[in-house]
C-alpha cells in the first residue's frame, strides 16, 4: 500500500519524495513525502505567507470556523473513505490497535466541531469578532487581534491527530501555516490539509505540510527566520535545539514532554464505586500505551477507605488484563521490549529489601502494576501500561516529591469529593499542574482547553489597541465636524 | 562447608571433562541450581516468585535467568561474601552501585579461563611474548578483566612480557620498542587488551604516522566495547585500522565477550566478517530470547541474551543480559547493548527524565 504524506501549495514544481517504511503484522504502508530543496522551500513560504495577507485574513472567522467544521464532520463520518484510511492507516503507521484509534479520533475528533471551536474563541478572546474588525473595549477604545503571516509547527511523536490542535489554532487566527510532521505519524495533517481545500479550494496555497530530518540547520534557520511564530513539540533537548536557531524576533512556543499522574481520595474508595474509579484509570493508562503528555504515569492512592490502594492496585490489574483483551497492546520494538523488562525485574528484586511492595503483571509482560506503601518517590514509568500504585495518608505528604518536577506535569485526574477537589486543585496548581480531570479523562481534554496551562489563540495573535484618544480626536477632523 | 565443596569438586570435574553430553550439562545445570536454590538466598526469594522450584525446573534453559541488575540490588552468593577471595566489580553502575560478583575461590574462575583461553586464543602455540593494554590486578583489584588478562599473561605470556599501560594511558614508547623488536626478530607478538586502548592506541600510530608488519603467529584480543571511553569505532572500521597499523590479519584479531557478572568467555574465530559468530566451551550455553516473554525467540531473529555458565558455581548460572543478539549455526552474533529507548509521543521518557532531575537543585 502506497500513500502520499503532506500537502504543498503549487509551486508549479515537481518535489523529491522520500519513503517512509511502516508494517504491523504483515501488512505494510509505504509513505511517500515530499522532500523539498531550500529553494523550493522558500517559494513555498513566499506563497503561503501571500495567501496568507491576502485570501485567508479575507475570511471571517465563522467562516473559517464552519469550513473546518465541514472538515471534522467528514473525519467523523466512519462511512466517508477519508475516515475508513484513517483508521487503517494510522493504525499500521503508529501501531495502536484499530479499535483505539477508531475511539481515540472520534472522542479527540469531537473538539473541533463548530460549537466546540466556538468555545476556543470564547476562551480565549471572548468576543471572537476580535479576529474581524477592531471591537470596542469596556475600557473605551477598540482593539483587534491580529494573527501571524506565519507559523511554523514542529510536530512530534505518534499520537494519531496531535498537529490539528495547533493547525486548527493556527488557522482560526488566519495565520499561514507551515507544519513539519513527526515520521511516526506523518498522516494526518496532510489529510487535514487536503480536505479543506476540498471544503474550501480558496484555501490551497495558505498552508503546506512538509517534512524534514530534524536537525538540519540551515533549513530550520532560514525558515524560523522568516516565520513569526514557531510552534514546537518534543523533548527538552530537541526544543533546545529549535530555539537556538529562532531569531530573537520569532515568538517560540515550546511544548515539552509531560508527566502526567492519578490522585485517588477515600472518599471515592468504597466497596461499590471504587471498581468504577479503577476501571476509568485503567482507561487512562490503556488509551496510547501512556504515549501522550496527558497520559498518568502513577497513581497516588490514600488509605483509609473501604478499599485499601493495595486492593485498588489489584483491581487495576484485573482491568488492565481485560482491556489487552479488547485493545491490545500495540507491538514494541525490542528496545522498548527490553527497557519494560528490566523495568519490572528492576521492581521485582526491590522486592527483596522492600516486602510491602507488589509488582502484578500477566506473563507475556503486557502490563504491569507495581504497588508501593512508605516509598513515596515520584519517577517515571517506563510507559506502554507500566503503572506505579503509590499509597499515601495526606496530600501534603506526596506533594513536596512531586513539587520539584513542575517543569514537566500536566494533568492530574482525580477521583474526590467537591471539597477536595477544590482543596486539592489549590495545592497540586501551586506546584505546577496545569490541567485537573476525571479519571477516564486524563486523555481528552476538553475544547478550549489550556494546553501546559497556556492559551490557544492568545499566544499566537497580537493586539492592536486604537486608544480613545486618537478616537476622540479624529471627530475633529471629520469632513462634517461643527 | 562440606556442600560448597562437593559443588566445587563436581563442577571441576564436569570442566575437565571433554566428553560431556547433553544430559550431563543438564544434570550439572540442575544440580547446581538446587544449590544455589538452597544457599543463595535471594535467588531463592527470586525463583518463588517465578514459581520455579528445584521441583519445578527439569531442565537448564527453565532455570530462571537473574538479570544482570540484580548483582547491583542484592549480595547473590551461596558462600559467605565476607570470606571471597575474590570480588569482580562491574564498571557500569546504576545510582553509583556497582555489581558485585563474589568468588568464594578463583580456582573454577581461572581453570575456565585458561582451558578456554588456550583452546581459543592461542590455539597450538604454547608461549608467546605478550602486551597487556590494561591496568595490573594491583591498580584493579575488583576487575574481572584485569584477573583475565593477567592470569593469560602468566599462563601463556613468554618471561619478556609487559604491561604497556602508564598512568598516561597507553606506553607508547614502550608499545613502539616491542612492536619493532618482534617485527626485527621474526618473534610473533600478541596484543592482549581492552577495545578502548587499543582505540587510543591507534590514533598515537596514526599521528606518528607509524605502522607495522608483525610477523605470522601475531594475534590480537581485544574486548569490552568503547563504553564511552574512547571514539566510537564502526566494528568493520576498527578491525580494518588494527589489521593495517600492526600487520595482522583480521583472522588473527580476537574479540572476546566477557561480562563480570559470569566465569567464563566467549571468543570468535577472528574478524573477517563482522559482526563476528561468538561462541563459548561447552560447560556455558546461550539462548535468545523476548525480553517480554522470555520464551527463545526463533532462530536468526533478534532477542536479548541468556546465558547459563557452570563456573557460576557460587552466585547464579543463569544470568539475564541486555545484549541484543541473535542465534546463528556454531554461536551467536553479538549486536550490542539495548539502549534506553526515546519517547514515542509526547509523554516522557526515563532517560529525560533521569536526566533533568540531575540538574534540579535539592
Amino acid at each position: 500500500m502506497r500513500e502520499t504524506a503532506g500537502y504543498l501549495p503549487d509551486i508549479g514544481e515537481e518535489f523529491k519524495k522520500k519513503v517512509l517504511l511502516f508494517s504491523e503484522k504483515e501488512e505494510v504502508v509505504e509513505v511517500e513525502i515530499p522532500l523539498l530543496t531550500e529553494e523550493q522551500m522558500s517559494k513555498v513560504i513566499r506563497k503561503v505567507k501571500k495567501a496568507s495577507a491576502e485570501t485567508l485574513k479575507s475570511f471571517s472567522v465563522m467562516e473559517l470556523v464552519n469550513i473546518i467544521d465541514q472538515v471534522i464532520d467528514r473525519l467523523l463520518d466512519r462511512n466517508k473513505p477519508c475516515r475508513q484510511k484513517a483508521e487503517k492507516l494510522l493504525s499500521i503507521v503508529t501501531g495502536y490497535s484499530e479499535e483505539l484509534i477508531r475511539l481515540g479520533l472520534t472522542s479527540y475528533l469531537k473538539n473541533f466541531r463548530k460549537h466546540e471551536l466556538q468555545r476556543f474563541l470564547i476562551e480565549d478572546l471572548g468576543n471572537h469578532s476580535l479576529l474581524d474588525e477592531f471591537q470596542p473595549r469596556v475600557k473605551g477604545g477598540f482593539s483587534k487581534a491580529v494573527g501571524p503571516n506565519l507559523i511554523t509547527h514542529v510536530w512530534s511523536g505518534n499520537v494519531p491527530g496531535l498537529p490539528l490542535w495547533s493547525f486548527i489554532s493556527g488557522l482560526l487566527v488566519k495565520a499561514g501555516n507551515i507544519g513539519k510532521v513527526s515520521s511516526a505519524e506523518p498522516l494526518f495533517a496532510g489529510w487535514f490539509a487536503r480536505l479543506l481545500v476540498e471544503v474550501e479550494p480558496r484555501l490551497s496555497d495558505c498552508f503546506a505540510v512538509v517534512w524534514w530530518k530534524g536537525g538540519d540547520e540551515e533549513r530550520e534557520r532560514s525558515l524560523f527566520k522568516q516565520t513569526d511564530v514557531v510552534i514546537g513539540y518534543g523533548g527538552n533537548e530537541s526544543l533546545q535545539s529549535i530555539q537556538s536557531r529562532i531569531p530573537v524576533t520569532t515568538r517560540f512556543l515550546p511544548f515539552g514532554h509531560k508527566i502526567s499522574f492519578g490522585v485517588v481520595s477515600n472518599s471515592s474508595l468504597d466497596s461499590h464505586k471504587a471498581w468504577h474509579s479503577a476501571r476509568q484509570a485503567a482507561l487512562d493508562v490503556t488509551r496510547y500505551d501512556q504515549q501522550g503528555c496527558y497520559s498518568p504515569h502513577l497513581f497516588y492512592v490514600q488509605d483509609g477507605g473501604n478499599i485499601s490502594p493495595r486492593e485498588f492496585a489489584r483491581y487495576m490489574a484485573h482491568e488492565l488484563d481485560n482491556f489487552e483483551k479488547r485493545f491490545p497492546r500495540r507491538n514494541l520494538s525490542m528496545e522498548e521490549s527490553a527497557s519494560l523488562a528490566s523495568w519490572r525485574q528492576r521492581e521485582e528484586i526491590d522486592i527483596f529489601s522492600n516486602p510491602h511492595k507488589e509488582v502484578l503483571g500477566n506473563a507475556a509482560n503486557d502490563w504491569t502494576v507495581v504497588y508501593e506503601e512508605d516509598a513515596i518517590s515520584f519517577s517515571p514509568s517506563c510507559l506502554n501500561r507500566v503503572i506505579r500504585v503509590i499509597a499515601f495518608k495526606r496530600i501534603e505528604d506526596i506533594i513536596p516529591s512531586i513539587a520539584p518536577n513542575r517543569s514537566f506535569l500536566q494533568t492530574v485526574g482525580i477521583a474526590t469529593s467537591p471539597k477536595e477537589l477544590f482543596h486539592w486543585a489549590e495545592l497540586l496548581g501551586k506546584i505546577g499542574v496545569t490541567r485537573i480531570t476525571a479519571l477516564g479523562n486524563m486523555t481528552s481534554p476538553e475544547a478550549g482547553w489550556h494546553h501546559d496551562g497556556r492559551f490557544n489563540l492568545l499566544d499566537l495573535v497580537h493586539m492592536v489597541d486604537i486608544e480613545s484618544s486618537a478616537e476622540e480626536e479624529s471627530e475633529r477632523f471629520a469632513p462634517y465636524v461643527d | 562447608m562440606k556442600q560448597q565443596q562437593e559443588i566445587i569438586e563436581s563442577t571441576l570435574q564436569f570442566i575437565q571433562n571433554q566428553l560431556s553430553s547433553e544430559d550431563d550439562f543438564n544434570e550439572q545445570a540442575l544440580q547446581l541450581f538446587s544449590y544455589q536454590y538452597q544457599y543463595n538466598l535471594p535467588y531463592r526469594t527470586f525463583c518463588m516468585q517465578k514459581g520455579k522450584t528445584p521441583r519445578m525446573v527439569k531442565t537448564w534453559s527453565d532455570i530462571p535467568a537473574v538479570p544482570i541488575n540484580a548483582f547491583k540490588e542484592v549480595t547473590l552468593s551461596c558462600a559467605d561474601p565476607e570470606k571471597a577471595e575474590a570480588i569482580f566489580m562491574t564498571s557500569g553502575t546504576t545510582k553509583g552501585i556497582k555489581g558485585k560478583h563474589y568468588h568464594p575461590t578463583l580456582h573454577i574462575y581461572d581453570l575456565s579461563m585458561t582451558l578456554n583461553f588456550k583452546q581459543r586464543f592461542m590455539k597450538n602455540t604454547e608461549k608467546i611474548r605478550m602486551g597487556v593494554l590494561f591496568p595490573t590486578e594491583k591498580e584493579l583489584p575488583n576487575s574481572s578483566l584485569a584477573h583475565y588478562l593477567a592470569l593469560g599473561m602468566q599462563k601463556f605470556g613468554t618471561e619478556d612480557s609487559h604491561y604497556l599501560i602508564n598512568d598516561n594511558g597507553v606506553d607508547i614508547d614502550r608499545l613502539l620498542e616491542e612492536l619493532s623488536n618482534s617485527e626485527e626478530t621474526g618473534e610473533p607478538y600478541a596484543l592482549v587488551g581492552a577495545s578502548f586502548s587499543f582505540v587510543h592506541m591507534l590514533e598515537k600510530l596514526k599521528g606518528m604516522g607509524k605502522t607495522f608488519s608483525l610477523p605470522k603467529g601475531s594475534k590480537i584480543l581485544d574486548t569490552g566495547g568503547f563504553k564511552n571511553q574512547s571514539k566510537e569505532l564502526e566494528l568493520d572500521e576498527f578491525y580494518q585500522l588494527l589489521s593495517s597499523f600492526l600487520g595482522v590479519d583480521r583472522v588473527d584479531c580476537i574479540n572476546m565477550y566477557g561480562i563480570t557478572e559470569l566465569s567464563t568467555q566467549f571468543y570468535d574465530n577472528g574478524n573477517t566478517i563482522v559482526p563476528s559468530v561468538k561462541s563459548g566451551p561447552r560447560w556455558i550455553r546461550t539462548r535468545v530470547i523476548n525480553p517480554l516473554t522470555g520464551e527463545e525467540v526463533p532462530k536468526g531473529e533478534r532477542g536479548v541474551l541468556v546465558h547459563c555458565d557452570l563456573a557460576n558455581f557460587n552466585s547464579v548460572t543463569t544470568i539475564l543480559t541486555e545484549d541484543v543478539g541473535i542465534e546463528v549455526d556454531h554461536g551467536f552474533l553479538l549486536l550490542g547493548r539495548v539502549e534506553g529507548t526515546q519517547a514515542k509521543g509526547c509523554s516522557v521518557a526515563v532517560e529525560e527524565f533521569l536526566k533533568a532531575t540531575k540538574e534540579i537543585p535539592k
